[in-house]
C-alpha cells in the first residue's frame, strides 16, 4: 500500500475511496470547530484537502510552512533526546491561532481558528478527528493505482507543448 | 510525489541545491517573475537578516490540464551554507528531483564539490544515489570574468553525464531551460525509467 511508504521521496499514491474518507473526516471536523481553516496534508506539505470558512488563505503556501515548522521541531525533539516527536504545535495569536499535528508518519493536520474559540474543545475534536484518519488510513485496502499508472507515454509530449507556450517570453 | 486519484492531481517537488549564493535563489525569483502569475503561486521566502536562505524558497508552479490530469510541480531552494546541514535533509524529504546550481566562479570548486558530496550523503540516507536519481546541472554566473571553462566545470562536476546548462540567473539566461529539463526528467522517472 503506498500510503504505508511516504517519507523519503516514496510516492504518496491516494485514492478515490480514501480521499472521500479523509474528506469526510475534516468536513465534520470543520464543522464542529468552526475552524477558518483545516488542511490534511501529507508531511512535505501537499495539501490533501482543506475545509474552512476562510477563503483569502493561500493554501500551498500555509502547507509547505507549515510542513517545514512541523519537520523542523521534530527535528529539535531528536536533538534534545525525545524518543517520540513533539505531539503537536501551537501557535498562538492576537486573531488567530494554529495547531499542528501529525496524523501517523506521513500526513499533517493544520487547524486555524480564531484565537477565542475553546481551546478543550479543539483539542477533544481534533484529537477524535486523527484517531479516525489514523484508522482510516490504517485500513485502507490494497490498491490496484500506482504512480507509474497515473502519467501515460504520451504525458510528457503534451507537458512539453504547455511548457513551451508558458516559457516563450 | 503526491498523487490524488479523486482529484486526478500530481505533485512533484523539485529542489535546488547548491553551494551558498550560487544562485539557487535567483533562479526562483527569476521564475517567479517572469512567468504568468495564473501559472505560479506566491513566492516563500525564509531568509536571515542578511537576505541569506534560512531554511527555504517556496513556489508553486502548475500548467492546466494535461491529457486530465493536473501536474503542479513545487520548487524549493535549500540553504546552502554548511552550517545548515540539518535544515537540507528536512526539504529533501519527498523529493522528486534535483537542481544543482554550481558556482561557476574560480575559488568556488571546492565549495561546489563539497555540496554535491554532502548531496550524495544526504540522497543515501533516502535510499537513493547521484546515478539513479533524476537531476540536473547548472553551470550559474558565466558571466562573470573569473568563471571556470565550461569544460573544467563538467569534468570535475558532471561525471555523471546528467544534463547540464550554463546561466546566468540574474538575467534569467538558462533558467527555463533548466527547469523545462528537471521536469523533463522527473515525469519520465514516474513513467518508470530515467
Amino acid at each position: 500500500m503506498n500510503l504505508e511508504q511516504g517519507g523519503n521521496g516514496q510516492p504518496i499514491v491516494l485514492s478515490g475511496e480514501m480521499y472521500k474518507a479523509i474528506s469526510e473526516v475534516i468536513s465534520e471536523l470543520a464543522t464542529k470547530i468552526r475552524a477558518k481553516t483545516i488542511i490534511f496534508s501529507d508531511m512535505n506539505g501537499h495539501p490533501i484537502t482543506q475545509r474552512g470558512t476562510a477563503t483569502d488563505i493561500d493554501i500551498p503556501n500555509l502547507s509547505a510552512l507549515a510542513a517545514g515548522d512541523f519537520s523542523a521541531t521534530a527535528e529539535i525533539a531528536k536533538i534534545i533526546g525525545e524518543k517520540e516527536q513533539f505531539k503537536f504545535i501551537f501557535h498562538e495569536g492576537e486573531k488567530f491561532n494554529a495547531y499542528l499535528s501529525n496524523v501517523g508518519d506521513n500526513f499533517l493536520l493544520i487547524l486555524i481558528f480564531d484565537s477565542d474559540a475553546a481551546l478543550g474543545m479543539i483539542r477533544i475534536y481534533t484529537k477524535r478527528a486523527i484517531a479516525t484518519l489514523a484508522n482510516v488510513l490504517e485500513n485502507a485496502k490494497e490498491k490496484e493505482e500506482d504512480s507509474t499508472s497515473f502519467v501515460d507515454v504520451d504525458f510528457n509530449k503534451y507537458l512539453n507543448q504547455e511548457l513551451d507556450k508558458a516559457f516563450s517570453f | 510525489m503526491f498523487i490524488n486519484w479523486a482529484k486526478q492531481e500530481i505533485t512533484l517537488k523539485i529542489v535546488y541545491y547548491g553551494p551558498g549564493l550560487s544562485g539557487k535563489t535567483t533562479n526562483l525569483h527569476f521564475i517567479y517573475n517572469k512567468l504568468d502569475p495564473s501559472l505560479r503561486g506566491n513566492l516563500v521566502t525564509l531568509n536571515t537578516k542578511e537576505e541569506r536562505t534560512l531554511f527555504f524558497d517556496f513556489l508553486q508552479l502548475e500548467f492546466g490540464k494535461i491529457k486530465g490530469k493536473k501536474p503542479r510541480f513545487n520548487l524549493y531552494t535549500v540553504p546552502g551554507q554548511v552550517f545548515y546541514a540539518q535544515s537540507r535533509k528536512i526539504i529533501l524529504s519527498g523529493v522528486d528531483g534535483i537542481v544543482f546550481v554550481a558556482d561557476a566562479q574560480k575559488d568556488r570548486m571546492d565549495d561546489n564539490l563539497d555540496t554535491l558530496l554532502d548531496l550524495e550523503e544526504n540522497l543515501i540516507t533516502m535510499g537513493k544515489t547521484l546515478e539513479t536519481f533524476p537531476w540536473v546541472l547548472q553551470f550559474n554566473k558565466i558571466d562573470l570574468p573569473n568563471r571556470i571553462n565550461s569544460s573544467i566545470l563538467q569534468k570535475n562536476l558532471n561525471f555523471l553525464n546528467v544534463p547540464q546548462f550554463e546561466s546566468i540567473a540574474t538575467q534569467g539566461a538558462g533558467v527555463f531551460e533548466t527547469l523545462k529539463s528537471i521536469i523533463n526528467l522527473v515525469v519520465t522517472n514516474i513513467q518508470g525509467g530515467v
